[in-house]
């Protein structure tokens, strides 16, 4: 060691600074792990530094980085360069397959903290680890439009897992529909109503506020009424719900957040909870709320839009969207000769207006699809009665109701007026009434109750059965009118087949038409059809004939029964008799 | 605000966080000093942060440039990252780190100092939603 070479009086330990006269300066090295303190010459170079750490360390020099002050000493440059002097510390990092400094040290808490900070910038506040839920759930449809509420989106996921009833998967079609579809979607939010809604965030508190579950909600749940009052998110979520790419890059951020949530154990199950909790007041809150204006986006809004609220919820912006579609099939076929609305469900069971789901297209009710989904319907008043109470539904109606000139329009689509003035004429005088009814909540609440309606139907058969006894007596009913439309509702599937057929019989239906109306408008009472049931089914008929149900009054009875639904008429008829 | 608490002139500061830099307090998983030792307005600084292991970003040394403006520690100072890096509320162009996206820049306080913001970035590296981000090539860095 004492001479290795150059021996120079300053050489000390393990160094052989070139110069002679550098003073030896000790500067610590530091790695995450490790520090050790080396003596070096002051002028040496950052070479020569690293040549006597990679001995010290037990590495290779070019695996060396060394840090000073913020910047990387570079082999070419000296110590004194960058003001490395006596005592002071030199950080380096030692470049390993996977080495790296292990940041380990910093912030202890980065994992929990991750989530407050790294997410979202928009996101005040929210952590979704609060089991508390800081807000209400989104219902059903995930793919709301319009998410106003980030937090929701949270909740969107457990919405959408736990408890669709078919009602819900329902609108979750609806929605995806809407969401395909992008030209929809911008429509409807280009509605100014709707823009001018969602641009003011103290409606859309108000309004949300109004809703007495909703109290009850924010009660329980303080952060609800913080991000309520909190302007600057609700603006945040409005903008959100008009920018559809926006609200998917939302969607997607909280889809992550959720699932995040997610995989902590016990977070499933806070989900859960949470869902339970909130969900289900805000989704009946939802319910529950009558829309004040016109559009059915609107109404929808309020329901779900508590603006941090549902995401999903949010305004599902009523693809049926009075303005826009209007494409009304009928449902109630010639019989129930129930003119169709733009209504938004699909299935019209009960739904003596046809409501349709006229977003996309004609004709749709006509479809296979239809067809099942209003047996389906049928079979399940609930459902019916969900499909019913959807605000959309109501703010539909609503909106029918004051605006006749669309209410018109939509009538008048329907392939039943179609060839038909004086019936058109008819209609339209009667629509103002009509459309009052439709609002009645007492008709509404009759619609939605199986019940009812199934005694409804009976009345009607018995009055068909009256017209067949004694036709005489049927004209004097017919100023009493005839509920036949709710009645229709039973019979779905008549339409489509039974159309054609009333096409047929139009001046009977003309007049039955009328007198549905007037039931309804009158409150609606027992009815029948001023048309004979033989003449009603008469198309029907004449195909059980061709299929060889030769028994005329057998099929008679069963189209009665069935309401002139061919198929099901023929699986009565079976089974009661084995051909 | 802050506890109301003497106000240490800008210079008296910066003076104490390059000496602080210099003799490497800390861990030694970031580390800043003047960008140029001459820079007698102590406004250009510049900064390095290691990368954390276990993420993306490790076995890598990030470069950044902090710039601390006449207000400085009562504003927040600039930061912006030399080396390419992909990561939440930096600018994927120009490397420019947004005040408003991390927490302390956004919420400044004059306490706050430049090791501080450093390491913040680089706990930020280890949050879920950046970890895992694919990062450029190691060695490049922003053209500007």
């Amino acid at each position: 060691m004492a001479d290795q070479g150059a021996a120079d009086p300053g050489n000390n330990n393990n160094n052989k600074p070139e110069a002679s006269e550098g003073t030896i300066i000790k500067v610590t090295v530091k790695t995450p792990k490790d520090k050790e303190e080396i003596a070096i010459a002051e002028d040496a170079s950052v070479t020569q530094f690293k040549e006597e750490i990679s001995r010290r360390f037990k590495a290779k020099q070019d695996q060396l980085v060394l840090i000073f002050a913020g910047k990387i000493l570079k082999d070419g440059d000296s110590l004194s360069q960058h003001g490395i002097k006596d005592g002071l510390t030199v950080h380096l990092v030692i470049k390993t397959a996977h080495k790296a400094a292990d940041g380990g040290s910093t912030s202890a808490s980065s994992s929990t903290s991750t989530q407050a900070g790294s997410t979202s910038t928009s996101n005040p506040g929210t952590n979704p680890s609060t089991t508390t839920g800081s807000t209400g759930s989104a219902p059903p449809p995930t793919q709301t439009p319009n998410i106003l509420s980030k937090h929701l989106s949270l909740f969107e996921k457990s919405g959408l897992g736990m408890g669709s009833a078919n009602f819900m998967e329902l609108q979750q079609q609806m929605q995806r529909q809407l969401m395909s579809n992008p030209e929809m979607l911008s429509q409807i939010m280009e509605n100014p109503l709707v823009q001018n809604m969602m641009s003011n965030p103290d409606l859309m508190r108000q309004m949300i506020m109004a809703n007495p579950q909703m109290q009850q909600l924010m009660e329980r749940n303080p952060e609800i009424s913080h991000m309520l009052n909190n302007p600057e998110l609700m603006r945040q979520t409005m903008e959100l719900a008009r920018n559809p790419a926006m609200m998917q890059e939302m969607m997607r951020n909280q889809d992550r957040a959720l699932s995040n949530l997610e995989s902590i154990p016990g977070g499933y199950n806070a989900l859960r909870r949470m869902y339970t909790d909130i969900q289900e007041p805000m989704f009946s809150a939802a319910r529950e709320q009558v829309s004040v204006r016109n559009t059915s986006l609107h109404s929808y809004s309020e329901s779900g839009a508590q603006p941090s609220r549902t995401e999903n919820r949010e305004p599902l912006p009523n693809p049926w969207g009075p303005p826009t579609s209007s494409n009304p099939s009928e449902s109630g076929g010639g019989s129930t000769g129930s003119s169709s609305t733009t209504a938004g469900t699909t299935p019209s069971v009960s739904n003596p207006l046809g409501i349709n789901p006229g977003s996309l297209g004609n004709g749709m009710f006509n479809s296979p699809g239809m067809q099942s989904l209003l047996q389906q319907i049928s079979e399940n008043p609930q459902l019916m009665q969900n499909m019913l109470s959807a605000p959309y539904m109501r703010s539909m109606m609503q909106s029918l109701a004051q605006n006749p000139e669309l209410a018109s329009q939509v009538l008048m689509n329907n392939p039943l007026f179609a060839g038909n003035q004086q019936l058109q004429e008819q209609f339209r005088a009667q629509l103002p009434i009509f459309l009052q009814q439709m609002q009645n909540p007492e008709a509404l609440s009759v619609m939605t109750n199986p019940r009812a309606m199934q005694a409804l139907m009976q009345i009607q058969q018995g009055l068909q059965t009256l017209q067949t006894e004694a036709p005489g007596l049927m004209p004097s009913l017919m100023p009493g009118g005839i509920p036949g439309i709710p009645t229709g509702g039973a019979m779905p599937t008549e339409n489509p087949a039974s159309s054609p057929s009333s096409a047929g019989t139009n001046i009977a239906q003309q007049q039955l038409m009328h007198q549905m109306l007037q039931m309804f408008a009158g409150g609606g009472g027992g009815g029948g059809s001023t048309q004979t049931p033989e003449v009603r089914f008469q198309s029907q008929l004449d195909q059980l004939n061709a299929m060889g149900f030769i028994n005329r009054e057998a099929n008679l009875q069963a189209l009665i029964a069935t309401g002139g639904d061919i198929n099901a008429a023929i699986e009565r008829l079976l089974g009661s008799q084995p051909s | 605000l802050a506890i109301s608490r003497v106000k240490v002139p800008r210079n008296f500061r910066l003076l104490e966080e390059l000496e602080e830099g210099q003799k490497g307090e800390g861990d030694g998983t970031v580390s800043w000093g003047l960008e140029d030792d001459e820079d007698m307005t102590l406004t250009r600084w510049t900064g390095m942060i290691i990368g954390p292991a276990r993420t993306n970003y490790e076995n890598r040394i990030y470069s950044l440039k902090v710039e601390c403006g006449p207000r400085y520690p009562e504003t927040a100072p600039t930061v912006r990252f030399v080396t390419k890096i992909s990561m939440n509320g930096i600018n994927n162009s120009n490397g420019t780190v947004d005040s408003r996206s991390i927490p302390i820049l956004a919420k400044w306080q004059n306490s706050y100092t430049i090791k501080i913001v450093l390491q913040e970035l680089r706990r930020l590296m280890m949050s879920k939603e950046n970890m895992k981000l694919p990062q450029p090539p190691e060695g490049q860095t922003y053209s500007t």
